[in-house]
């Protein structure tokens, strides 16, 4: 190895060297295992959905060359809106109030009081527990009658909403079980809170800096990195909501009763997308809805990293 | 040069290893699994098949009792059951290549499935064996069949029927249940009960009920095969659609809500029709069991679907749903898994699974069976299975889009999201260009 890389300056006119191909080589062979699972299973399934997008394809029968007709149909339909729709909200109203839920817990498992490892146990419990189990347990809580959220409003003396069954609160129902699950954010808010040198507090504290004003211009700042990842990480992953809205709305597939919850109200893109793919067994046109996801996503991700420059500090500059 | 060539050595056996480790598992584990006889041996290695059904608990254990009755009877033939209610494995396992022998499905799942090529068609065997087709309810026949190939044979059917509270209808000076669509629209707006400034405390029908069961009451259809057209514009149709809208709105969205918040479970003694909450509810065989089991002692009766008073010949419309068997593509004995799946559906095996579960059996033939007798309910419901006006819904390819989106459209109109005309046109416009 030392050869090569210390050979590598005065052979470069001609090309590698044959000891530099051998471990080219070599390092290849060393590499393949990944190499192979990479093309296998990421670059193969990769582009073959791009061909299957512009196919008709039921599983049993060769895919039928279509052309953009799978994109096509998929702009004049209206559960595509109505996923979009529903998704949306999920990303825009969800994911910063979830974000914002972490960063307040994890400000407060930041003192230093007695038994704050037992505190910090607690609030990351929630994001031990499976996404099935944990939307199950949540039927419970939000039922209208006998659930624990519904006593508490009662006995608060608040309406108390039919939350899984009203299309107006069946979204605002797994903003709430994301709220529980913000442990999990918080962990990771905490541990770049301590990474937030003392002193720029201490200097602001002399200063005569409120805690707002330290806030504001030192934790938020010091910690922007990690919201900008928490941001793109939930972004994507309300993009890919499943799980909930399958478990809540009574995934009974197949047996006539569509999928997505009252009134559509729970039909996100993920669960609209398995509905087309394996109910009505239109692979092609599920092909072409994730390309349209994959975008959607990409040109998400993009803007939020654009805009992200005029917020984000990094430590070094 | 002798460098490199070892390197390619040790990739080419590395790939080798690879190859060989992928492809070296299939012939390994379909020989273990087939056990493919060398020759006519007399002392022949028993044939294993795998039967996947959605059955679970009690139900999948009466299954196994007939699976086992197969396997003492047959020890040519090993049968081993599977309980898995996930469908959508039955097709991955098909398109992989490595299907189960046998499996269970719903009714609506085999014309979508058959046509496309994920179930064999069994024509040459009923045509062999002389299966008689014709014992079989055809409503709940046809969910299998299309263009003449029969792809599954139908074990279980369902049928819904009107249940009513007598103690209510009496105290609502109501004699005996509504036999017409006016009629159950009058009952509906006796029987439901409002207290406190509008607040609804029962309800005569919840109003959502499926639009399929009285779309038939009203002479509905929803294909036209003549003409390759969807019809859920077709005035019967429009007519159930109107009939639960009109009931909807007799309450509105926001009450309903309110209301069904308040609903017990359905498999629990709160189901709302046990409790007094429903008056009147249009419900399967398998009802009258709960009954017994969460309610004993609920006085209630089973009556016919109310029909359209201005088409008599429509008297006791219903909507049939099916439980078949079917022989998945690319088995690797086909004759095998054929003679297992037609000694379940002979019979006397349909009768025991049937009555276990509680389920309607599809052959005409076993309507008498005295094995019903003490199932609760089964006197009314065994006599409605051979109404002729029992349908069920058309088997196509697309009929799975077809509910989903009626589904869906019916829930918008109900809402108020949609017109009733707007929302059926919409439907016809999703449909109708998947018709081939």
């Amino acid at each position: 190895m030392i050869d090569s890389i210390s050979g590598k300056t005065p052979s470069r006119k001609k090309g590698w060297t044959r000891r530099e191909w051998r471990y080219f080589w070599l390092g290849l062979v060393f590499a393949s295992p990944w190499i192979i699972g990479f093309l296998i299973f990421t670059v193969y399934p990769f582009f073959s959905s791009l061909y299957f997008s512009l196919t008709e394809y039921d599983l049993f029968n060769p895919p039928r060359w279509v052309g953009i007709d799978n994109y096509k149909a998929i702009m004049e339909d209206r559960s595509f809106y109505k996923s979009i729709t529903n998704t949306l909200f999920m990303a825009f109203i969800s994911v910063p109030i979830t974000l914002f839920s972490s960063l307040l817990i994890a400000m407060l498992l930041n003192f230093k009081v007695r038994g704050i490892n037992y505190y910090r146990t607690m609030f990351y419990l929630p994001a031990v527990i499976p996404g099935v189990a944990s939307a199950l347990l949540w039927t419970w809580m939000l039922n209208p009658d006998f659930g624990l959220v519904n006593m508490f409003l009662r006995w608060v003396g608040l309406p108390d909403p039919a939350w899984l069954l009203d299309p107006r609160f069946t979204k605002p129902s797994l903003v709430l079980m994301g709220l529980w699950g913000s442990g999990a954010g918080a962990l990771i808010f905490l541990a770049a809170l301590q990474g937030v040198p003392q002193t720029y507090y201490e200097a602001a504290q002399v200063d005569g800096a409120n805690w707002w004003h330290r806030f504001w211009k030192i934790t938020v700042p010091a910690l922007s990195p990690i919201i900008l990842f928490q941001l793109i990480m939930g972004l994507i992953g309300a993009f890919q909501i499943f799980t909930e809205s399958y478990i809540l709305a009574g995934g009974k597939a197949g047996s006539g009763s569509s999928l997505g919850g009252p009134g559509q109200s729970l039909l996100f893109y993920a669960v609209n997308l398995y509905q087309e793919a394996f109910i009505h067994l239109k692979m092609g046109y599920a092909s072409a809805l994730a390309w349209i996801l994959f975008i959607i996503v990409m040109l998400i991700t993009l803007l939020v990293l654009k805009t992200s420059k005029r917020w984000v500090y990094y430590g070094g500059e | 040069m002798k460098r490199k060539g070892s390197i390619w050595g040790l990739v080419f056996v590395l790939l080798l290893a690879i190859l060989s480790g992928c492809g070296g598992k299939k012939p390994a584990g379909s020989g273990s699994e087939s056990g493919e006889p060398a020759g006519g041996d007399a002392k022949k290695e028993p044939v294993e098949l795998s039967f996947w059904y959605g059955w679970t608990g009690t139900e999948a254990a009466a299954l196994e009792k007939l699976i086992q009755k197969w396997n003492d009877i047959r020890p040519d033939i090993r049968v081993k059951g599977l309980s898995q209610s996930d469908y959508q494995k039955q097709l991955t396992a098909i398109t992989g290549g490595n299907p189960p022998d046998i499996a269970s499905n719903f009714g609506q799942d085999v014309v979508p499935w058959g046509e496309r090529g994920a179930m064999m068609p069994l024509d040459d065997y009923i045509k062999k064996d002389n299966v008689d087709l014709g014992d079989f309810v055809p409503a709940a026949l046809s969910s299998s069949q299309s263009d003449g190939k029969t792809y599954a044979l139908p074990i279980a059917m369902h049928v819904s029927m009107l249940f009513y509270n007598k103690e209510l209808l009496e105290k609502a000076g109501l004699n005996g249940p509504p036999e017409t669509m006016g009629q159950l629209k009058e009952y509906i707006a006796k029987l439901s009960v409002k207290e406190n400034g509008g607040k609804l405390q029962r309800l005569g029908l919840w109003p959502g009920v499926d639009a399929f069961t009285f779309s038939y009451a009203y002479g509905g259809s929803y294909y036209d095969a003549e003409n390759k057209q969807v019809t859920p514009d077709n005035a019967g149709v429009k007519a159930a659609v109107e009939f639960g809208k009109g009931i909807w709105d007799q309450f509105g969205s926001k009450e309903l809500d309110r209301f069904a918040s308040g609903l017990g479970q359905y498999m629990s003694p709160q189901n709302p029709f046990f409790t007094g909450k429903y008056a009147m509810t249009i419900d399967g065989e398998w009802l009258p069991t709960f009954i017994k089991q969460y309610a004993p002692n609920l006085q209630y009766g089973i009556a016919p679907i109310p029909y359209d008073e201005n088409n008599p010949s429509l008297k006791h419309p219903g909507n049939v749903t099916t439980s078949v068997f079917y022989i998945p593509k690319g088995v690797k004995h086909p004759d095998e898994s054929w003679k297992f799946l037609k000694w379940l559906t002979e019979p006397e095996q349909m009768a025991e699974f049937t009555a276990a579960i509680g389920n309607l059996p599809t052959r005409t033939s076993l309507q008498q069976h005295e094995i019903y007798k003490d199932v609760p309910g089964f006197q009314e419901f065994l006599q409605y299975s051979s109404s002729p006006n029992l349908h069920s819904f058309p088997a196509t390819s697309f009929s799975a889009e077809y509910m989903t989106e009626f589904t869906t459209q019916y829930n918008a109109i109900l809402r108020g999201e949609v017109g009733v005309d707007e929302g059926l046109k919409r439907v016809k416009d999703k449909i109708q260009p998947l018709v081939k």
